[in-house]
């Protein structure tokens, strides 16, 4: 009896449970499928929808993507675009994950003053900081070089550690006093226990240091000059407002590795997660 | 307090030791430690290198900013003040480098002074490397991160900072000289009254967004992670691509289709005139608080799949024992939450609900994109939806004036630091680190 | 024990003080051969369209034996010289309108040159020439050399046309429809259009459409009723401090563009109508719009789509489309009261003012920072010489600014080469202060284009007062974001 009430009022639970993620994942969906569905436009341009559909379909926009590279070398931009997002998530993780240990299984004297002035720093309007960036690229020589920006999004990196350290917070300590006690170094404890408990926020860490430079536009049209290096984001504004359905194309597959490398990264960002030899 | 006992150490003792003093590593070498001594020695001979050929000219340029104005015309190179600015700072940055390594130079002659007196052999420069890289892991860990913040965050900041006390802007960019002018630019924002006015209005709703935007994206991420963690829900890994979907595309693209979506000729004024409706303007002059809330929400749907995401992250860190314990002593679903995990979140992320609060704080591509190419009545170069870091942008990028822009921006860095250090001074997460170890 | 930090401290002081050594002995110059490599930067159409890689080759075919060589500079073509030039990523030559290269002239980022050393000083107008005319200290200087001449047009489907227009549409008997002769007609027409339409939306017949918030194209509203932007000085010089927008009787301009928004829809307030005008001008839904000659082959191709989608083969269509898009100007009178709604024919002659629309010059500018300027000379002459500029204006159909390819070519760009020595255009001020005029007034023009759709008791400018009131204080502002801040 009472076992079967207890699962009337679990389906009931269940199915508002799954209701209310339908409307979510609908509100979270449908700006998406409107991009897709106007991308698939025949005439080129949104205004021939009526509301959110379009009156004829045809793949001409993403044609036009990878072929007609005349004036827009998009081929050529998802190419820059992956080789500086790769490179700075790579660098940028590596630094992240260094701080953000660091700063929260090590005691020192600076530790807390460092903690202060990375908040202070973070606070200042960075755009008003951009024409010191260009000067400094300028002086060293690095504009036209994609490695400008590899250098930049990396370096700016462990501004954003606050998260990680949050994560290696919640680590025990004890993990780490038993591997002292056994007489490992610190370069060895950071090798070969932290790295492989923090496999979830690494990845975490890496899509979102591999998130940034796919779609910043600020710092590429500031230090790329020429159109043959430009990334992704900067070409789409670039794109001429009458050519909607082609922008709308373009950032469809600009979304496209980030949704795959969710799918790829989901068993890491959610049963790592819960996994992680968390224990008491 | 180190340092002069050091000194004194070094003062006390030969001539061999004393000298590293005034030639950095001489005195490493002549104690035998070659190696050592010669990197010393050599950083010395490259920044003395360095400040000869270049720094000096540097530093005056500094001082100056420029003495020759350029005239492209003639093919004059003249003076570019503000490359001399960063390029001062650049050398400024190299001196403190230098002194720190001067530091350290004088606390290893101590060091070794005192094995020699107390007659210990001294360590090999292998030895020494391998025992400073596991005692000084911290300090090695974070010199790489250190050094970039310093130079592609700190130093551009230190540089507007500058950059307020200078008449650049208005008429005065090269190839034209730039000048110091002291406070000129902080008196100016004093005197206009347009300037005051505006200031306050945009600060008042800048904050009251702020607060609302980190809420909203906040608790949003946080309801959502936990409804997709009820052990109802089955297929978690695909309800929660939906979410993922937002965070794929990029903001600016998202905000472009969002305006577009809202604009007169948009879809949703669409249907609303297909149903009789008149059309809306969501967006445009008279817009007001409708433009505000659409922000609002089109922030939320750009930034709760992140938070989303962390909230996962922390609540898969939680302790399943302490709900077990919880619900045999008979606490409802509800009190789990509020004694539980409420705390255990809140306690775990306050560092990334200020940094979320200074991030919207900061949104400058919001209502850049939604509304941007508006002036307000009421307002100097803003509208009515600006927060402080648009109306910065309208004020030292579309209009020029980056002398009284780096000024204002000074002001608000001020202020908005001091409030979020105070707060996170205080917040249990800076406090008691420990207490979830 | 402290000690070694210092390796990792130095090595980086070390490699620190290695690149700021190496980096400062900036650009040398690539000594590679004798060959001069001048980078051209043209506009996005022409690129587009193919004429760039026509004068590229031509030019280079050319100075073939000289050793001089034109490349595509290959950046935005909006990218500010003033931050690329000095430090050597900025183009030789650059193509733009006059108030944006004129704004590079007055901090010397591009060269004064001297008329006369170009084959096309006598053929091209003079007012052309003027747009490019700076003083400094005194003394005038000429930095540019104009190309063509930009006004907005207006374009429509030539099947729109109502049948009966000979009988109903040419009181005059001038065989030309008065709704393209003056703005009263233009109104009746589209008022009409309006009324007629029985689409569910009601959004599928219209007649002239405009965004209203775009002061380049609209400008006619201040322009031809004695309103300006910034005053000249006897000297004929600029004068920034002297704001023109409430001048005149502009505010009866105002009330001919609030009553025009009527017979549109709320797309007049913001950019909707810019961006769509192609596409609804191409499916019929609007008569006509207007825009820059520059976007005629974005016109064609939104119809011959339309036509292809009716079955017309990709040739066809693009023909049909062709002969069916006309392209002509503003029409040439407006009430002086501005009351559009009444009747032309009982209008004396005394009733009109003469529409006068903003228009540019676009052309060449010498950056001040190319090491090549002789060759730089040599190009922009090449350009600018009577077959590339015919060449230009057949594949872009521009309207140039030398009176022999006008005259040759014929049709609209004869008429605005007319328009430009007639004075029925006003240039754009060719100083930095322009910059600053526009946020403010089409934030305003936004606003007044909103009027008809506001309910009775939310509206603003009912009483020509509040206009009055709202350009003057527009005027202000402007002033305010020029001066207050400045030290002028």
């Amino acid at each position: 009896m009472i076992k079967k009430k207890r699962s009337k009022a679990e389906v009931i639970d269940s199915v508002v449970t799954h209701s209310v993620l339908i409307v979510v994942s609908f509100i979270f969906l449908f700006p998406v499928i409107w991009l897709i569905l106007s991308s698939f436009s025949k005439s080129g341009s949104i205004y021939d929808l009526s509301g959110f559909f379009p009156k004829s379909y045809s793949l001409k926009s993403y044609k036009d993507l990878f072929f007609d590279t005349t004036m827009y070398d998009y081929p050529n931009w998802l190419k820059n675009t992956l080789f500086v997002a790769v490179c700075s998530a790579i660098l940028g993780t590596i630094l992240v994950i260094l701080t953000a240990y660091v700063m929260s299984k090590f005691t020192f004297t600076m530790r807390k003053p460092l903690m202060k002035t990375t908040l202070v720093l973070s606070m200042f309007p960075s755009f008003m900081g951009m024409t010191a960036v260009y000067l400094l690229m300028v002086n060293f020589g690095l504009i036209n070089k994609l490695w400008s920006l590899i250098l930049i999004y990396s370096a700016g990196a462990p501004m954003g550690y606050l998260v990680q350290k949050g994560y290696f917070d919640t680590i025990s300590n004890s993990i780490y006093e038993a591997a002292k006690i056994d007489g490992a170094s610190n370069g060895k404890i950071f090798l070969k226990v932290t790295i492989p408990l923090s496999k979830p926020i690494i990845v975490y860490t890496m899509l979102t240091q591999f998130a940034w430079p796919w779609s910043d536009f600020i710092l590429p049209s500031l230090l790329l000059k020429n159109k043959d290096l430009w990334t992704v984001a900067v070409g789409l504004m670039n794109l001429d407002e009458t050519k909607f359905t082609r922008f709308a194309a373009g950032s469809i597959f600009i979304g496209i590795p980030i949704i795959i490398l969710y799918f790829c990264l989901s068993r890491f960002l959610v049963q790592g997660l819960s996994s992680g030899a968390v224990k008491e | 307090m180190v340092l002069i006992n050091n000194v004194k150490t070094i003062m006390n003792s030969s001539f061999k030791a004393k000298i590293s003093l005034a030639v950095m590593g001489l005195g490493q070498i002549l104690y035998g430690q070659i190696i050592k001594g010669l990197l010393y020695l050599s950083s010395l001979v490259a920044v003395f290198l360095y400040m000869a050929f270049k720094g000096v000219t540097d530093i005056k340029g500094f001082i100056t900013l420029g003495t020759v104005e350029a005239d492209p015309w003639l093919g004059e190179a003249g003076d570019d003040s503000v490359m001399m600015m960063l390029r001062g700072i650049l050398c400024f940055v190299i001196l403190i480098i230098f002194i720190l390594i001067y530091i350290s130079n004088i606390n290893d002659m101590a060091e070794i002074v005192v094995r020699d007196k107390k007659g210990l052999p001294l360590r090999g420069f292998k030895e020494a490397v391998r025992v400073f890289c596991d005692k000084k892991f911290h300090k090695i860990a974070l010199a790489p991160p250190i050094i970039g913040v310093v130079i592609f965050n700190v130093l551009p900041i230190v540089f507007m900072i500058l950059i307020a006390f200078t008449n650049y802007g208005g008429n005065i960019v090269p190839p034209k000289l730039v000048d110091w002018i002291g406070f000129g630019n902080f008196k100016k924002i004093l005197v206009l009254g347009e300037l005051k006015s505006t200031f306050f209005k945009i600060l008042s709703w800048n904050i009251i967004w702020a607060a609302l935007a980190t809420a909203v994206n906040y608790f949003g991420g946080l309801a959502l992670a936990l409804l997709l963690n009820k052990k109802c829900v089955r297929g978690r890994v695909f309800w929660r691509a939906f979410p993922i979907l937002a965070y794929a595309l990029p903001g600016f693209i998202t905000l472009l289709a969002f305006k577009f979506m809202f604009s007169y000729g948009g879809p949703v004024n669409y249907y609303i005139k297909l149903f009789g409706g008149s059309a809306v303007g969501f967006l445009d002059i008279d817009a007001g608080i409708k433009a505000k809330i659409i922000g609002l929400a089109i922030n939320a749907w750009i930034s709760i799949p992140s938070s989303m995401l962390l909230a996962t992250g922390i609540l898969s860190n939680m302790n399943e024992d302490l709900y077990e314990a919880a619900s045999i002593d008979g606490a409802t679903k509800w009190k789990q939450f509020i004694k539980i995990t409420l705390p255990f979140v809140v306690f775990s992320t306050t560092p990334v609900i200020i940094t979320s609060f200074v991030g919207n704080f900061n949104n400058f591509g919001i209502f850049y994109f939604l509304r941007g190419g508006l002036y307000n009545d009421g307002y100097f170069l803003a509208s009515d939806t600006d927060l402080l870091i648009n109306w910065l942008y309208n004020m030292s990028i579309d209009n020029n004036y980056y002398g009284i822009g780096a000024a204002i921006s000074l002001i608000i860095f001020v202020i908005t630091s001091i409030l979020s250090l105070s707060i996170y001074v205080r917040s249990a997460a800076f406090k008691k680190e420990d207490t979830f170890r | 024990m402290r000690k070694k930090k210092i390796i990792v401290v130095m090595a980086s002081i070390f490699s620190l003080a290695v690149s700021m050594t190496a980096c400062s002995g900036k650009d040398e110059k690539k000594s590679s051969g004798e060959k001069v490599v001048l980078r051209i930067l043209e506009n996005d159409t022409a690129k587009e369209e193919g004429y760039l890689d026509e004068l590229i080759s031509a030019f280079n075919e050319k100075y073939k034996d000289q050793g001089i060589e034109a490349v595509d500079a290959n950046m935005d073509e909006y990218s500010d010289l003033a931050a690329n030039g000095p430090y050597g990523y900025g183009p030789d030559v650059l193509y733009q309108a006059n108030d944006k290269l004129m704004t590079y002239a007055e901090d010397k980022h591009i060269l004064a040159i001297n008329p006369e050393d170009y084959e096309c000083y006598g053929t091209t107008a003079k007012e052309a020439w003027s747009a490019f005319d700076i003083s400094i200290d005194g003394k005038t200087y000429t930095c540019g050399i104009p190309v063509n001449v930009q006004e907005p047009m207006l374009f429509y489907r030539e099947d729109l046309i109502p049948e009966n227009w000979e009988s109903e549409w040419d009181k005059d008997s001038n065989q030309v429809p008065d709704f393209f002769e003056n703005w009263n007609d233009l109104y009746k027409l589209s008022k009409q259009l309006r009324d007629s339409d029985s689409s569910a939306n009601k959004d599928e017949k219209f007649g002239f459409m405009s965004s209203f918030n775009n002061l380049y194209l609209n400008a006619n509203f201040f322009l031809s009723y004695g309103a300006y932007i910034f005053g000249k000085d006897d000297a004929g010089i600029y004068d920034s401090s002297d704001i023109g927008f409430a001048k005149g009787d502009a505010a009866n301009g105002i009330e001919a563009l609030i009553q025009f928004a009527s017979v549109m829809d709320e797309g007049c307030i913001d950019d909707t109508i810019i961006t769509n005008r192609y596409d609804k001008l191409g499916n019929g839904s609007y008569f006509c719009s207007v825009s820059t000659p520059d976007t005629y082959s974005l016109f064609i191709a939104k119809l011959a789509l339309h036509y292809e989608e009716d079955g017309l083969s990709e040739t066809e269509a693009n023909e049909k489309a062709r002969e069916n898009l006309k392209m002509i100007e503003l029409p040439a009178l407006m009430p002086a009261d501005g009351d559009l709604s009444k009747d032309s024919s009982t209008m004396k002659d005394s009733d009109w003012v003469k529409t006068v629309v903003m228009g540019g010059v676009n052309g060449y500018g010498i950056s001040s920072y190319t090491e090549h300027r002789d060759e730089a000379k040599l190009f922009v002459d090449f350009a600018t010489s009577y077959e590339m500029i015919n060449k230009r204006t057949q594949i872009l159909g521009i309207a140039p600014t030398r009176s022999d390819v006008a005259k040759e070519n014929g049709g609209t760009a004869d008429t605005i080469f007319a328009s430009l020595e007639s004075g029925r255009i006003m240039l754009m001020p060719s100083i930095k202060a322009v910059d600053q005029i526009w946020k403010p007034v089409q934030t305003l023009m936004g606003d007044f284009a909103k009027e008809p759709f506001r309910s009775d008791a939310e509206k603003k400018y009912a009483k020509k007062d509040d206009i009055n009131t709202a350009l003057e204080k527009a005027s202000k502002d402007i002033y305010d974001a020029i001066y207050t801040l400045s030290d002028k």
